[in-house]
């Protein structure tokens, strides 16, 4: 039976923010926003987390790290742009350095930085629209064995 | 000439002179910009660089050695005689023959390697070598830290930033004068207002436009709002450093509560594109004195609740502690230097501040407690002055002149402010309307190695507390 998402555990990274977006993760957590009681929680290992929020338009530098902690994120997994520059639509998209955002998300929180209200009702609205489909989920797990 | 280069440089540092930036331009001129704080009038240094070579400051002047190390990554000339010359912000990633801040360069293409550059450990029996980052454990901004560790106590820290370089410098130097704001807003959350004061401030006065009292009355409360803002962020991560959740979270509160009333007063949460050159985003005196006065009510029971503490104050005193000497040694700035007893605040040092700024806050122990307790004043000392800048915006005419930057404007500048991270510069060099040379230089930039050099004999256990009392940010230091 299909379900919707219940949780959302949160490796994040840093790619090259202003600090902005950061601060604004942060405040998700304090008691105003209080991401926990929706289910959603900033884990402290990637081998905890079922999604990755990335902040920053990826710098070179940090490409191979953010890669590797995806890697390591058990499946199946979310990959989420948090912030215009992650999402790559922000003003250093063309810097040198810039990897230009992102790749591959699936889910978008656009803002500079987001308000901490727009990040929570995208994320629940996220998480009440998807199905957590069975079938995927155990055919994915088998994968596990490699990370 | 290399000898006088040298020697100007020394003897602006023996004359208690504090260097505002040391950088380098395409067209091969190097050169230092001091200012002196006992009649805040600024010297500059030059000298041309000629086969690819520079004489190092280093060895006299530790505060000069990053920056010599950043000319040498970014332009590919050398520091002769500089003692560490391993790359700061390249990694091995980058094409050798690619230096992003000369002229006409074609975008890179990064090599298929690690971006790790090699450490420097402490080698011999009972050494743990213990390797932290880049990325981390909570939400906190990259960087990798490789620890020497003896025990339980640190022997040596060899800080790698820069994972956050983006290639900020190099993106300003493709705009026009109307193009920089969005970018020099968005350099770091936290010092936002004071880099976008410092672009407004040297776009006016290269087109020799004086902003009205009003616009200045507005700047002065901004800087003041994103101090609180900033301090209040700082304030609350210390007591989290030692697990002090209650005030941790309480001091969250105070912060959000004060970002509301900024997105009320202001239309943002961290002041982005609030100082444009020649007009200031404004908001009503009345308003902003209410807002003051809701932060005052929880500000007050928060402040008692944290010094009145004794279990936290003896978790704060006399950890990674630091000198005067030392502060002297690297040219720290800000709350870290004030702590151990600096006297300089560059807000003394800004005509516009005559009048509210009333002197330095400073303690002299240099440890965790006088760093909190630095914030902590200095929070009470930005809400008068917001209050008596407010008091004067009734008095002031609301008519503001008009100001459109020349389109043909050139020249070149130095601006400078007290950011919440101490004194924050920008070297900005315009040509027809067009950015040849920015460059931006924050203090985090001269207190990471002097946090680097601290935590040598703390508990490494005690890391991240001192971490969180320097609170150095690392986007407005990678850039
Ligand atoms: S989206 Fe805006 S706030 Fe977030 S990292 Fe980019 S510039 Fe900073």
């Amino acid at each position: 039976m299909a379900k919707a998402i219940r949780s959302l555990q949160i490796r994040h990274v840093d790619a090259g923010s202003c600090n902005g977006c950061e601060q604004e993760l942060t405040a998700l957590t304090g008691r105003d926003y209080d991401i926990q009681r929706h289910g959603i929680d900033i884990v402290a290992s990637p081998r905890h987390a079922d999604s990755l929020i990335v902040t920053g338009p990826v710098t070179d530098t940090m490409a191979l790290p953010l890669e590797r902690v995806w890697e390591t994120i058990p499946r199946p997994r979310v990959r989420i742009a948090f912030g215009n520059c992650a999402i790559g639509t922000g003003v250093f998209q063309r810097a040198y350095a810039s990897h230009g955002g992102l790749a591959d998300s699936d889910i978008e929180i656009p803002g500079c930085p987001p308000h901490p209200e727009t990040a929570l009702r995208l994320l629940s609205e996220w998480m009440t629209s998807h199905q957590r489909n069975r079938q995927t989920y155990v055919s994915k797990v088998t994968n596990l064995g490699n990370c | 000439m290399p000898d006088s280069w040298q020697q100007a440089n020394r003897d602006h540092k023996a004359a208690h002179h504090e260097l505002l930036t040391l950088t380098a331009s395409s067209d091969r001129c190097l050169r230092t910009v001091w200012l002196n704080p006992f009649d805040n009038q600024l010297s500059v240094a030059e000298m041309e660089i000629t086969q690819g070579c520079f004489p190092s400051l280093a060895v006299n002047l530790p505060e000069t050695a990053w920056d010599e190390r950043e000319i040498h990554d970014m332009f590919g000339w050398t520091p002769t005689g500089h003692p560490d010359l391993r790359p700061l912000i390249r990694t091995p990633r980058w094409p050798e023959a690619y230096f992003p801040l000369r002229k006409s360069q074609q975008m890179p293409q990064w090599l298929e390697v690690e971006p790790d550059l090699p450490s420097l450990k402490v080698e011999g029996d009972g050494v743990t070598i213990m390797k932290v980052g880049p990325t981390h454990a909570g939400i906190i901004e990259s960087g990798h830290f490789i620890f020497s560790l003896i025990g339980e106590n640190i022997l040596h820290l060899d800080a790698h930033l820069f994972q956050n370089h983006r290639g900020v410098e190099a993106l300003l130097e493709d705009t026009t004068v109307n193009e920089v704001a969005p970018l020099v807003t968005r350099i770091c959350a936290a010092d936002t207002v004071s880099n976008q004061t410092n672009w407004a401030s040297a776009v006016e006065r290269l087109a020799g436009f004086t902003p009205a009292p009003r616009t200045v009355l507005q700047r002065i409360i901004l800087l003041e709002a994103e101090r609180i803002l900033s301090h209040l962020n700082d304030l609350a991560q210390i007591p989290a450093g030692v697990g002090f959740q209650v005030a941790h979270q309480r001091a969250l509160a105070l912060k959000e509560s004060w970002q509301r009333s900024l997105e009320f007063l202001y239309g943002h949460r961290f002041l982005f594109d609030t100082v444009h050159p020649g007009w200031t985003r404004s908001a009503p005196a009345d308003l902003l004195l209410n807002s003051l006065a809701n932060l005052r009510r929880h500000w007050v029971p928060w402040r008692q609740l944290v010094v009145g503490h004794h279990g936290f104050a003896d978790r704060m005193g006399g950890i990674g502690q630091t000198t005067l000497a030392q502060i002297d040694r690297f040219g720290a700035q800000g709350v870290a230097a004030r702590a151990a007893g600096k006297t300089f605040d560059a807000r003394q040092s800004t005509a516009y501040y005559e009048g509210f700024f009333t002197g330095p806050v400073t303690r002299s122990a240099g440890d965790v407690q006088a760093r909190f307790d630095v914030r902590l004043d200095e929070v009470e000392a930005s809400m008068q002055i917001i209050e008596s800048a407010a008091g004067q915006l009734e008095i002031e005419s609301p008519t503001e002149p008009e100001f459109l930057a020349p389109k043909d404007l050139s020249g070149r500048i130095v601006t400078f402010t007290e950011s919440p991270h101490g004194l924050n510069s920008h070297d900005v060099t315009l040509s027809n309307g067009n950015v040849f040379r920015y460059h931006i230089r924050s203090a985090p930039f001269r207190n990471w190695p002097l946090l680097a050099q601290t935590v040598a004999g703390n508990a490494v256990a005690d890391f991240p507390l001192i971490n969180k009392s320097f609170e150095l940010c690392y986007s407005c230091t990678d850039r």
